[in-house]
């Protein structure tokens, strides 16, 4: 069971209270309707999927609540980072 | 057969003997005793039979990486454990053990047959044998070889035990309470950290435990670390895996060393974080590879010493050795001192180191150095060993009862491993050693390969002058796995040591190939001319030895197996007798059947109630969401399919929620209370995923907007009041709401009180009827309930349950999300287009309900079905074809989502999907079902009231 | 206002004396989810202040997260819903019931299901963590004394969960 820290709590907690949600920085199209169906496609279902460093979402879902990003290498399982959301890609 | 227990000596308490039995015999004993050691001591050689061949089995070692010694223990009903290790099972007044893998009996067992027809079983013989024919498989393979194989027996009776479970945290835990672990544990000691010191045994000290010049040394240390109170000892505790983050899983044993059935749990599962992990696991010795070497009676040489000094038990009367290390002649002369005889040594070096063979010959014993056995004569245990010279030649016989072998040693590296820890080749060694840690760990002592054990040289397999092919000398006792299943295995073509062990099932055991895997590695090596570092190494996994499924389930069991979420009116339910279901986590009243009702009876009742009068029913699970803030209408605007900012404050609205795929994910009514606050509601089983899809948007795509979003689900009871009557039951209970039909239309909301209760009270309908959802703060629930109950006597008010909620929303073709929707439905396959806002610019899956697939045509659409036989009921989930007469496998195209008998419609009704549905009212589609194929029409899901008349009074 | 019916609350009125440690249910109280950009946002409605914090109590009011703070209050307190302003005032006082634990074995029988450290969870800490699969608030009102928040449902299960450990 890994330790995550939480950017919001600055602390490290177990990986029970977190959940995960996804690769990171994937924006809303801010005009869905605007888009053609390719490019809705590769917003909807198209995912990295890195062996190596990956950017992620995660949820302290039984703590803050907060939703946040954090950089693993899917190799290792190791976190390099985590941060907020809304900050730019580390 | 008393001979073997020696005179004096040993750390057993020769003041307290036991009794026990063996496979019904009655055996003596003393306190300190292991199973085995106290069998031993009784001249019992043979513990179980092997795994493939059947073979008579003896102890290998005095631990656990025993191979071959595994044993059942019975403390009564339920209480079964198989596949203990003899020599990890602490001796209790009146035991009850047992041999596994034998029949009819240890001595004579049947399915040593195998053994005869050894050349027939040859490595991967499962994957090559039982190919064909494949019919062959089910009926007459699989149940014969289930029947021979396993190990010992699975309990069938439930588990009486409970067990405990904790989380632990300290700075620093030490694996292992040999001197290392020890000399550890007194150096954390003296800092301010939180030391834990575990250690599998009864005892701490490890291999202190059979050196009686280091039990002062031990005294004196664990006086000391009990002294200090940062230190907590946790013994009969076994750390089965290294998880990330230094997180080690552990089991502490508390009662199965007690005789009787004891209070308290059984065992305790310690699941621990460690800022520094210091591994003092030790090592394991190497047994040799030679023809006969797993004859009872042939043992590891250090296995023998702890039994001759920790026990006071002598294996053998006259004893050989088979060293290619040092190790081995001291703990034979360790033996000799305490009064063991030891007949020879045999060293399969030409040269030793001079002081060994000074002392040997100071003792008298017999040493042939270059020389090897080659064979052992004794099936049930051994008589004689035949030894050569290494080049085949001076064949002699040794009468002896035992023979221990010393082929080096291997670093438990086990929970190294499972943290990932690289690992280094040591060719002097002859063993890969601890090298780059992935956590906060080391290893000290023998287990990173720092040991004074003297020197050695590694031997593959020893030299015989017999043919190799014909060879039955084995690597992994506990698999049946040979010198020459492995050699077999590279000329199939196996290179990697991954394949070969999987093909020759080598290391695969139960005992994670403690013994075997080094072994195993250095003929690999050999019969492919490489050296080991390019063939790899296993990977080592959790657990270290089994454990038991109590001891991980921890407290997960019975009652706290997973919580049963109950409502406030759950209580009044359970008297009155209901019939529940489990929704998600929670449990809900089915049906309330009276004297003599079935499920049809009940529900056809509690439906006539309904809609001739009154029910009433528990919607308290239903999901809540308290959405507040300047910007709560523009964010529901965007989530929902539907407009929402015109709503006005005291009106509901059904909203309809999407995943951004355009799939219906949820949907529920809910309420405007005012400019800024909402009242929604989710399905029961969709609360907790639906505030996450809000959270997840309103936090990291529109931070901007100012609101915020509160689960109330548990806050409120909900009571739902259904029928006809529902008003006339409410209206003496409500003050501050007028309930008539203009003032308080469908569809909204007021706020009063209700007994005294404040309550927001939604005028909404699940069922057709005139009905209102009463929600009061949780703790009122059942008392609410049962003021209305009072209230709605003179209506005969119906208490119903969850299947009468569905088939009167069947009937009014409401859908359930989950059971009529199934992750594929849009909006518009299941017929809600109307809940969609055509002129809305966005919402959550706005742009997927026009991409090509979603407006192709042929989608499975949702329909009504009528049968041509109103009185047949579709099986719910059935598949649906368009020409029953195709050739099997026919083609389908839907299944039966939602199927009833009607009471109200005096016929049976369903929902389905299928394909094109909404093109084929009226048509027929056939749904082939065991025994006859049902012929139905396609219809509109509104199957009763379709006007709404019955809403709106 | 007259309270004519009764409340039912699902864990027992009467304490549980373990060993080392007193399980007891809390009375009802009143709480309420305070959301808000900044802490000083409902300093102003609440006129106390409250922690900035996250993880930590003070006046009765624990900051669960950047913008959710926990108030709570003696049973029937109420107070000013917010209506108009950026924030938000939800009342969740049923949603929760409250478990006290009590004596030298408290910390034990939380850490039986609960991964957080508590030797370094000091006094006036409260925060929203997890029990085995249930989700709780735990606030730490003394060395050996925690008051622990559950949603209602779970809260037979919690207190079994609970007197199962503390009669070990």
């Amino acid at each position: 069971m890994i330790l995550i820290h939480c950017p919001y709590c600055d602390e490290k907690r177990a990986e029970l209270e977190f959940a995960y949600a996804g690769e990171a920085h994937i924006a809303r199209p801010l005009d869905p309707s605007a888009l053609s169906d390719e490019e809705w496609e590769t917003y909807l279902f198209i995912r990295n999927n890195p062996r190596g460093r990956h950017h992620e979402r995660w949820r302290h879902a039984h703590g803050c609540g907060r939703f946040f990003n954090a950089v693993r290498d899917t190799v290792t399982d190791k976190f390099e980072t985590t941060y907020k959301a809304g900050e730019p890609r580390k | 057969m008393t001979g073997y227990r020696l005179p004096t000596g040993g750390r057993i308490n020769r003041a307290a003997p036991l009794t026990f039995s063996f496979d019904g015999t009655s055996f003596a004993g003393f306190e300190g005793d292991t199973l085995a050691s106290a069998l031993l001591a009784s001249g019992v050689k043979l513990f179980g039979r092997s795994f493939k061949y059947h073979r008579p089995r003896g102890l290998v070692g005095s631990g656990s990486e025993e191979p071959n010694a595994l044993i059942s223990v019975t403390r009564g009903p339920g209480r079964f454990t198989p596949n203990l290790r003899a020599t990890n099972v602490d001796l209790y007044q009146g035991m009850e053990a047992t041999s596994q893998n034998r029949w009819p009996s240890l001595k004579f067992d049947f399915g040593a047959i195998n053994d005869r027809l050894g050349m027939f079983f040859p490595a991967g013989f499962y994957n090559k044998t039982f190919m064909w024919p494949r019919s062959f498989w089910e009926k007459l393979y699989e149940p014969a070889i289930r029947r021979m194989a396993g190990l010992g027996q699975a309990p069938t009776d439930v588990d009486p035990d409970h067990y405990a479970a904790t989380y632990a945290h300290c700075d620093v835990l030490i694996i292992g309470a040999g001197p290392a672990g020890i000399d550890a544990a007194l150096e954390a000691a003296a800092t301010n950290k939180r030391i834990i010191l575990i250690d599998e045994q009864d005892e701490l000290g490890g291999g202190a435990l059979s050196d009686p010049t280091l039990w002062p040394w031990l005294e004196r240390s664990l006086k000391a670390l009990a002294a200090s109170p940062n230190v907590q000892v946790l013994a009969r505790t076994t750390a089965f895996g290294y998880f990330h983050d230094n997180f080690i899983g552990a089991v502490e044993r508390f009662t199965d060393h007690l005789p009787g059935i004891p209070h308290g749990p059984r065992e305790k599962l310690w699941r621990i974080r460690a800022a520094e992990v210091i591994l003092a696991q030790g090592a394991i010795e190497r047994p040799l590879v030679f023809e006969g070497n797993d004859t009872p009676g042939v043992m590891l040489a250090s296995a023998a010493k702890v039994f001759a000094l920790r026990y006071g038990v002598a294996v053998g009367q006259s004893v050989a050795l088979m060293a290619s290390h040092d190790s081995g002649w001291n703990d034979a002369f360790a033996m000799a001192g305490a009064g063991v005889g030891i007949a020879a040594i045999i060293d399969v070096r030409d040269v030793v180191n001079e002081a060994l063979l000074t002392k040997a010959n100071g003792l008298g014993i017999n040493v042939r150095l270059g020389h090897s056995v080659i064979g052992v004569r004794g099936r049930l245990g051994v008589k004689a060993i035949s030894v050569a010279r290494n080049d085949g030649t001076a064949v002699s016989d040794i009468t002896c009862d035992a023979l221990l072998m010393a082929g080096g040693w291997t670093p438990t590296v086990h929970l190294w491993s499972h943290s990932k820890g690289s690992l280094a080749w040591r060719d002097d060694l002859g063993a890969f050693v601890p090298d780059v840690p992935n956590e906060n760990v080391r290893c000290v002592g023998a287990c990173a390969g720092t040991w004074n054990f003297g020197a050695g040289v590694v031997v593959d397999v020893l030299p015989t002058p017999k043919d190799p092919a014909r060879l039955k000398a084995f690597v992994d006792f506990q698999n049946d796995v040979t010198a020459k299943d492995i050699k077999l295995a590279v000329r199939e073509g196996f290179r990697s040591i991954e394949h070969i062990k999987r093909y020759t099932t080598n290391g695969m055991a139960t005992d994670q190939g403690k013994t075997s895997n080094l072994n195993g590695l250095q003929i690999a090596s050999t019969a492919l001319n490489k050296p080991v570092t390019d063939i790899g190494l296993t990977t080592f996994r959790p657990p270290y030895t089994p454990q038991t499924f109590g001891a991980l389930a921890g407290h997960a069991k019975g009652a706290l197996f997973q919580p049963t979420r109950k409502t406030n009116i759950d209580s009044w339910a359970e008297e009155q007798g209901a019939v529940f279901e489990l929704v998600a986590q929670w449990r809900r009243a089915r049906y309330f059947p009276k004297a003599g009702e079935d499920m049809l009876a009940a529900v056809n009742r509690e439906c006539r109630m309904v809609r001739s009068s009154v029910g009433i029913f528990d919607a308290s699970t239903l999901g809540k969401i308290e959405v507040v803030g300047p910007d709560a209408a523009e964010f529901l605007n965007r989530m929902y399919t539907n407009p929402w900012k015109a709503l006005e404050p005291g009106r509901c609205r059904y909203g309809l929620l999407l995943k951004e795929d355009g799939f219906i994910t949820d949907d529920g009514v809910s309420a405007r209370l005012a400019p800024d606050r909402f009242h929604l509601t989710t399905t029961t089983g969709g609360a907790a995923r639906v505030l996450n899809l809000m959270e997840d948007y309103l936090q990291t795509e529109w931070p901007d907007l100012n609101v915020w979003l509160t689960s109330t689900s548990e806050h409120y009871a909900v009571i739902a009041l259904q029928g006809p009557n529902a008003r006339k039951v409410l209206e003496p209970l409500v003050e501050g709401i007028d309930l008539s039909a203009e003032a308080f239309p469908h569809m909204a909301i007021r706020e009063g009180t209700i007994c005294g209760i404040p309550t927001r009270l939604f005028r909404v309908s699940f069922t057709g009827e005139l009905g209102y959802e009463i929600n009061v703060p949780s703790a009122y629930g059942r008392t609410l309930w049962e003021r209305i109950m009072a209230e709605g006597a003179r209506y005969d008010i119906t208490p119903y349950g969850t299947e009468t909620m569905h088939v009167l929303r069947a009937e009014k073709g409401f859908i359930i999300v989950g059971q009529d929707t199934d992750g594929t439905v849009t909006p518009f396959d299941a017929g809600l287009d109307w809940a969609v806002g055509k002129k809305k610019a966005d919402f959550v899956g706005k742009r997927s309900l026009a991409r090509p697939d979603i407006v192709a045509p042929g989608r499975k659409q949702l329909v009504g079905l009528l049968t041509d036989d109103p009185n047949m009921v579709l099986e719910e989930g059935a598949q649906i074809v368009a020409d029953p007469n195709q050739p099997v496998p026919m083609k389908m195209i839907g299944h039966v989502t939602s199927s009833y008998w009607s009471e109200t419609l005096g016929r049976s009704i369903a929902m389905a999907l299928v394909e094109g549905g909404h093109s084929k009212m009226g048509q027929d589609i056939f749904v082939p079902m065991p025994g006859k194929t049902h012929v139905a029409k396609v219809s509109s899901m509104m199957f009763y009231d379709a006007e709404g008349a019955r809403l709106n009074v | 206002m007259s309270e004519l019916l009764a409340r039912i609350e699902p864990t027992p009125a009467v304490p549980f004396a373990g060993n080392g440690v007193t399980v007891t249910s809390a009375p009802p109280m009143a709480r309420f989810s305070l959301r808000a950009r900044k802490a000083t946002d409902l300093e102003k409605l609440l006129g106390v202040s409250v922690p900035q914090k996250i993880g930590t109590m003070q006046n009765g009011v624990m900051c669960l997260g950047p913008d959710e703070w926990l108030m709570l209050a003696p049973h029937g307190t109420k107070i000013a819903d917010g209506s108009g302003l950026s924030l938000a005032v939800t009342e969740v006082s049923d949603r929760n019931v409250a478990i006290l634990l009590e004596g030298p074995r408290a910390v034990a029988v939380l850490a039986a299901g609960c991964a957080l450290d508590f030797d370094h969870f000091e006094v006036g800490r409260a925060t929203r963590t997890i029990f085995e699969t249930v989700e709780i608030i735990v606030v730490r009102e003394a060395a050996e004394r925690f008051h622990v928040e559950v949603w209602r449902s779970f809260a037979p299960w919690l207190w079994t969960a609970f007197v199962t450990v503390a009669a070990q």
